[in-house]
């Protein structure tokens, strides 16, 4: 009984997408290798699988998942760049990659013209957190316990976000010891280990403020946080750059327009729904799917590309 | 709530869980069932060299989750399974270090130096009791341990040990190792600073991969499983075939396997002297598991040095000595890197910060899973509301006693059915470990260039132990290379660009002090000592 409901439910599903019927005539011609730029078992690994073993659920394709790792996505992206484009192999990463990382080592020899963007599938809530044991309400306490003379540790997992801390101290006439960690869970833990008094967390941070232990003081972002609002963003903070960015899923330059399109709508219907696991665990951690797919996609990582100029010359001025 | 409530509820949670199924109306809780399938897996993967606890878990972690999903209710089944690995593997890494002188660990590295001359002697199943009382005695006291001071210990420790005293206590650690393995402190050097060469290669903050000559293929550095195997099993079993096919060619035939002789039970009066040793070990191994970032190799090192020095005073002279086939030396190891499992969910559980690979699988569990956020919040007794997180942390002590609890009665059993393997002609044998340790490389890091990694360190590997270099110090030196440049460089930023932080805090200095002192204190006894042998 229970398997004629399902077939009816998958009849159902798919006389409903009859749009997605363009799409579902591409299948693509072998297993699809999946290079996940992040380390084996973290959040955004367990995403990119969860996200491909829904897929093989659902469309019967098959993925090879492989980790390759490093250099901020760019060992990813390099061993990406010259793998056959006909949907065979595809990447996931951050947007950060193909924008500041990029931009910032030009010696790599590559630039988002090289991949073709699929999908993103979620978009950082990237605050400025603190332990809500070191009495600090907003940012504003933050700077005026550093005017005070108190020496403050900033984490950042990034060198685009060190350099943006850096510019937020800046803007606020205070100095800030900028340290790299690496990960979100590293600054997590130096924050809770009391090793670093704040520092930048992109979602990870949602369950310790739920429970009242950690606090955002501030949105990284061009936009309020989901979950504390009333923060402040980068922008009301006098800085003219913020941190908005995705995880997301690219091939090789110059893929076939059916491949790319079914694959960017595969993954975007996975994601979007919040009764898949992957969806589930974005839903968690990220208040919900970003999907930007097709030519939006191409634009986006080329307009990161090309601010991240920008910020690099405000960060060494 | 008060604080025996928060226990009583945690125990619950394991035992009236829900239920998998029931024997005779009795219902089975499925954490239990999962408790049991782990330590089974634990100490088959354990024996197997080339196979060790984090790589099962590893590899159980995603099925587990994909099976129990992503709700609260799936924390204590998914971390009672990887909790049954770790304890299952701790006693069953001695086995292959005592039958086959090839560690499934690199902490059982220790137990081959007296583990496998006993294997030579004819008394395998007198060696692997002592190991299996050992660690399940180390075990039990670390856990006890844990339980105890978990709340207060890690905020203690963590409180007096900020960015640059971590940086020295690594550095003390590593210079440590490098003086007390391997006979000298040069060649300890040596082998600690090619470790740290390899450790670096393609790492760091750039987005250029250093030290890699440009090669794409080794722009992703060397991955820890290709140098630990490669040097530490790949190499002893070249060494190993090499000397099978020297003894062969001296004595024209292949040698036999050694039947045990003699009698293999451990008696009351034996125990009595291993006790010693054993009790000593395991309070070195939680004391190193209770600071975050040093392991369980460490542990069973400074045990097995400091349990030699004390034997070599008090031991009659008919007794082997340590290296020669000394039960006391196998106790001393056992029982210390046993203990660090225990101690080591102190920083975990209260910090969030792993202490070893075992660990970091547990903290993944809970990350992926949800409802429990490992660090300060956990051990919070809440007397209005209740606190879900610490009735977690307190089933979670429920399930490592009840892994204790099958340690303790099948454990020895089990582990002791592994002895089979020991018919199993060498030149057999060596082949399949070499097999196995290259499929285990293949499936963990699926590309060929780690094979040819793997084959790379075990010449390495092969080589050190030709020219009398322990491979121990290189492997440590490799694991905390990372965390060395890391916590070093968080430590100069930290400290707003001081170049001096590692002289300018006290503790480091002291710290700083000592690791040059222990090095050159063991090189003037070693110095003293030949000296004296040569008069």
């Amino acid at each position: 009984m229970k398997r004629l409901i399902r077939l009816g439910i998958a009849t159902l599903v798919a006389a409903a997408t009859a749009t997605g019927a363009l799409a579902a005539e591409w299948t693509p011609p072998g297993p699809i290798k999946l290079l996940i730029a992040f380390r084996a078992g973290g959040g955004a690994d367990t995403q990119a699988r969860l996200i491909a073993e829904e897929l093989e659920n659902r469309l019967g394709w098959k993925f090879i998942p492989e980790q390759v790792t490093g250099k901020g996505g760019m060992n990813m992206a390099a061993a990406l760049k010259d793998m056959p484009n006909d949907g065979t192999v595809i990447g996931m990463a951050v947007t950060e990659t193909f924008g500041y990382n990029m931009a910032a080592a030009p010696k790599s020899g590559m630039t988002p013209a090289d991949f073709t963007g699929l999908s993103t599938t979620a978009g950082f809530q990237m605050g400025v957190v603190a332990l809500t044991s070191k009495g600090w309400k907003s940012f504003d306490d933050v700077v005026a316990a550093a005017k005070g003379g108190e020496e403050l540790r900033f984490g950042a997992m990034s060198p685009r976000l060190a350099d943006l801390a850096y510019l937020l101290g800046k803007a606020q006439g205070v100095e800030f010891n900028i340290v790299s960690v690496k990960g979100g869970k590293a600054v997590m833990d130096g924050v809770n280990a009391g090793d670093l008094d704040l520092g930048f967390m992109a979602g990870i941070q949602a369950k310790g403020v739920a429970a009242g232990d950690l606090v955002n003081l501030a949105s990284a972002l061009s936009t309020p946080l989901v979950q504390t609002p009333q923060a402040p963003t980068f922008a009301d903070l006098g800085v003219e750059f913020d941190s908005d960015g995705q995880f997301v899923f690219v091939g090789p330059a110059e893929m076939p327009a059916e491949a790319r399109d079914a694959l960017a709508k595969a993954i975007a219907d996975v994601v979007s729904d919040e009764n898949t696991k992957a969806g589930g665990l974005i839903k968690n951690n990220f208040g919900g799917a970003t999907v930007v797919t097709g030519d939006d996609l191409t634009v986006l990582m080329q307009n990161g590309y090309e601010s991240a100029g920008k910020l690099l010359d405000a960060a060494s001025e | 709530m008060g604080t025996l409530d928060y226990i009583w509820a945690g125990v619950l949670a394991v035992f009236l869980g829900p239920e998998l199924f029931s024997i005779f109306g009795v219902p089975v809780p499925v954490t239990i069932v999962m408790i049991f399938a782990g330590f089974l897996l634990g100490i088959a993967v354990g024996a197997t060299p080339g196979l060790a606890g984090p790589i099962a878990m590893a590899i159980a972690l995603p099925i587990l989750i994909s099976i129990f999903g992503y709700t609260p209710d799936a924390l204590l089944p998914v971390m009672g399974f990887l909790i049954g690995v770790m304890k299952g593997a701790t006693i069953g890494g001695a086995v292959p270090a005592i039958l086959f002188n090839t560690p499934g660990t690199p902490d059982a590295y220790m137990t081959t130096l007296d583990g496998y001359p006993m294997t030579r002697k004819g008394q395998a199943k007198k060696a692997l009791r002592v190991a299996h009382l050992s660690s399940v005695s180390g075990d039990t006291f670390s856990d006890m341990v844990l339980f105890i001071c978990a709340p207060f210990l890690a905020l203690l420790v963590e409180g007096y040990l900020d960015l640059p005293e971590k940086t020295a206590l690594l550095i003390l650690s590593l210079s440590f190792i490098a003086a007390v393995i391997g006979g000298s402190p040069a060649k300890g050097l040596i082998s600690t600073g090619l470790g740290l060469l390899f450790a670096y290669v393609a790492t760091g903050e750039d987005f250029y991969p250093r030290l890699s000559l440009d090669s794409k293929v080794l722009a992703q550095g060397f991955p820890l499983a290709t140098a630990i195997l490669g040097v530490l099993i790949v190499g002893a079993v070249f060494k190993e075939l090499t000397d099978l096919w020297r003894e062969k060619r001296e004595s024209g035939a292949l040698v036999g396997t050694v039947k045990d002789s003699g009698d293999q039970r451990l008696h009351m009066a034996e125990i009595r002297r291993l006790m010693p040793h054993i009790g000593r070990s395991a309070v070195i191994g939680t004391a190193i598991g209770a600071l975050p970032g040093i392991g369980s190799t460490l542990a069973a090192t400074i045990g097995y040095t400091v349990g030699k020095a004390r034997y070599q005073r008090t031991k009659s002279p008919e007794e082997p000595e340590f290296g020669k086939g000394a039960p006391e030396g196998i106790a001393a190891t056992e029982a210390a890197n046993s203990s660090v499992s225990g101690a080591n969910l102190i920083p975990v559980l209260s910090l969030g910060i792993p202490g070893n690979a075992a660990a970091v699988f547990l903290i993944l569990a809970a990350d992926s899973i949800g409802g429990f956020n490992p660090g300060p919040s956990v051990f919070r007794f809440t007397a209005d509301a209740v606190n879900t997180e610490l009735v977690i942390a307190f089933g979670l002590f429920t399930a490592m006693v009840v892994a204790n609890v099958l340690n303790w009665t099948i454990g020895g059993v089990f582990m002791r059915s592994m002895g089979v393997m020991t018919r199993i002609p060498k030149q057999v044998l060596l082949p399949t470990v070499l097999l196995l340790t290259l499929t285990a490389i293949y499936v963990q890091e699926t590309r060929m260039d780690a094979i040819w990694f793997t084959l790379g360190f075990g010449l390495l590997g092969y080589a050190m132990r030709v020219v009398a270099i322990s491979p121990l110090p290189f492997v440590i030196a490799f694991i905390l290379g990372g965390k060395l440049e890391e916590s070093a460089r968080q430590a100069f930023a930290s400290t707003g660009g001081d170049p001096w932080f590692l002289f300018t805090h006290p503790i480091a200095a002291v710290f700083m002090a000592l690791s040059v002192g222990v090095i050159l204190l063991t090189a003037r006894n070693n110095r003293a000592r030949a000296a004296r042998a040569s008069t």
